[in-house]
């Protein structure tokens, strides 16, 4: 199974400037983009980057263990869209350097503590997480609950000119 | 607009109904579309566009044609799927929408 | 570099291989479609998908780029000699043909990178950028047209890109449903359109140049819509005064979620069967 992703590089930019911004006392920030979804070819499908989903400041948790906590209102009201739109949920977070940025052990941990959720609000649909550097994106999606997850493969970000991370 | 009770109208018909929207057309998907007896395929996934479309005042578009029936079919392509309409024009936007589609279904009587 | 490639390095650095890990599809192989994927061999366009289902008539020899005399005697696909031409000059482009109507290959085209439309109607215009765009695919429209305007003979011709999330073909004007209502009033009474290479050629050439800008970074000013007109009369290429109306950047059109991904994935989960729980 290949799990390709597409985005625009304005919905991109406007994630990067968002997850950018300064927060009163958590390190850094975090969110959610939404996907829509489609089959390429046998065993390969897409997701394409919707719309994002801004924390509120409020939401977030006072937690210095980790550079961001946010709180079951974020989840809630992430959940709540996943129930009445078919889109699939990626949390998002950013590491502020150059080249390919990797899922810390953290990170890893975190993630598989909540994708399952948006399993049981929008079944049937891929959901995961993204690691957005400076200059490039990693990703991993689940696409079904009783499978681990897999690397996206394939990062396409649509504008003008078009540009693409690849993971081999 | 499909309203809530034009959905619910052709729920009663389609179970399943649902309204997907393509650019600026509003469509309601009806899964497994029984069609008139004798025809072939017997149901196929039907796309009902209640709203002008290429100079038609409503469409009825097929996951398949129906062989023997209808005349000058075309293939389209609408949310990500191939849709296949014949000629029938001259639907009104103005009927119930289960009139309308049952006005439709006549050209596979 | 690879030796072919030298005299475009100015293209960039990587450009070589940014154009062959690119994937074009180009519908309709005739008169435009044929000058385009000619060009796309020749710059190193490393994997094709080439759509139409049609095949080489005798009247097609005075524009159909690559078709000989015998290929229309032998009716050849139009979509084979698109392969033969593009082989000719690049071995080791991979190629899928679909001697098919694009209407009913929509699957195949999902892969694409980019998608040259070459195509007669507007209606097969409105439902393959519609496509494109839920795919979050830029999409490239050429056309042209001999009309009669009182008792002389006008050429135009036109080539738009449409980029996801930016102006469509119905912000520049380009479609609309008076047009799309005339046009299905006229289905049948339409006739062999008039077509001539020459015409074909220079829209061709700017679809590939726009092409070209989009997937390498030679250029430094890139832009997110072009909407260019031929003048077949004045032999002029201008951009559209259509542009300058444009009140945003934004597409109001395709805004609503629904028109981006496949609306049945994961609906009905026996057609995506390997994404659901078993």
């Amino acid at each position: 199974m290949k799990a390709h992703f597409r985005i625009t590089s304005d919905l991109l930019g406007h994630i990067l400037s968002d997850l950018r911004r300064p927060h009163p006392f958590a390190g850094e920030r975090v969110g959610f983009l939404t996907c829509r979804a489609g089959i390429l070819v046998r065993n390969e499908f897409v997701l394409l980057g919707q719309k994002w989903h801004t924390i509120a400041d409020e939401d977030y948790i006072r937690d210095f263990s980790v550079g961001a906590m946010i709180g079951a209102a974020a989840f809630r009201k992430i959940l709540q869209y996943g129930y009445t739109n078919p889109v699939s949920v990626f949390h998002v977070h950013l590491h502020e350097h150059d080249g390919i940025p990797r899922f810390s052990q953290t990170d890893q941990r975190e993630t598989a503590k909540f994708v399952p959720d948006f399993w049981n609000v929008r079944h049937g649909l891929p959901h995961g997480a993204l690691v957005l550097s400076n200059t490039s994106v990693s990703g991993k999606c689940w696409y079904s609950a009783a499978t681990q997850p897999i690397p996206i493969s394939e990062f396409r970000i649509v504008g003008a000119p078009i540009k693409w991370v690849r993971h081999e | 607009m499909v309203g809530t009770s034009d959905l619910q109208e052709l729920q009663l018909v389609c179970p399943g109904a649902a309204v997907l929207h393509e650019s600026n057309l509003e469509y309601v998907y009806l899964p497994r579309l029984k069609l008139p007896a004798g025809c072939s395929p017997p149901e196929a996934d039907g796309l009902l566009c209640l709203q002008g479309r290429d100079g038609y005042l409503t469409r009825l578009f097929l996951s398949a044609e129906v062989r023997g029936k209808g005349n000058n079919w075309k293939a389209h392509q609408i949310l990500s799927r191939t849709w296949y309409v014949c000629s029938w024009n001259n639907v009104s936007s103005d009927l119930r929408p289960a009139q309308i589609l049952a006005e439709h279904l006549r050209a596979f009587r | 570099m690879n030796e072919r490639f030298q005299r475009q390095s100015f293209l960039g650095p990587n450009s070589d291989e940014i154009l062959e890990h690119c994937r074009v599809g180009v519908i309709g192989m005739g008169g435009g479609g044929s000058h385009i994927v000619q060009q796309l061999g020749h710059i190193g366009i490393g994997q094709l998908v080439v759509v139409d289902n049609d095949r080489v008539e005798e009247s097609n020899l005075n524009r159909l780029v690559g078709a000989t005399a015998t290929d229309a005697k032998k009716g050849r696909l139009k979509v084979d000699v698109a392969r033969r031409v593009i082989k000719g000059i690049n071995p080791k482009a991979r190629i899928k043909t679909i001697p098919k109507l694009w209407q009913t290959s929509g699957e195949d085209l999902r892969v694409c990178d980019v998608i040259i439309g070459c195509l007669d109607t507007f209606s097969a215009r409105a439902e393959l950028e519609a496509m494109a765009r839920r795919f979050l695919i830029p999409y490239i429209d050429i056309g042209m047209d001999v009309h009669t305007v009182e008792t002389r003979f006008v050429i135009s011709g036109q080539v738009i890109l449409s980029i996801p999330g930016h102006p469509c073909l119905r912000c520049v004007g380009f479609l609309n449903d008076y047009l799309l209502a005339q046009e299905a009033q006229r289905y049948g009474a339409a006739g062999a359109r008039p077509q001539v290479v020459w015409p074909n050629g220079v829209l061709a050439s700017l679809a590939v140049g726009i092409l070209m800008q989009l997937l390498t970074p030679w250029h430094g000013e890139h832009r997110t819509i072009e909407y260019l007109e031929f003048d077949g009369n004045q032999n002029i290429v201008v951009r559209s005064n259509r542009l300058a109306h444009l009140q945003t950047d934004r597409c109001p059109h395709f805004e609503d979620g629904d028109n981006l991904g496949d609306p049945f994935f994961g609906v009905a989960c026996e057609k995506n069967a390997l994404l659901c729980d078993a």
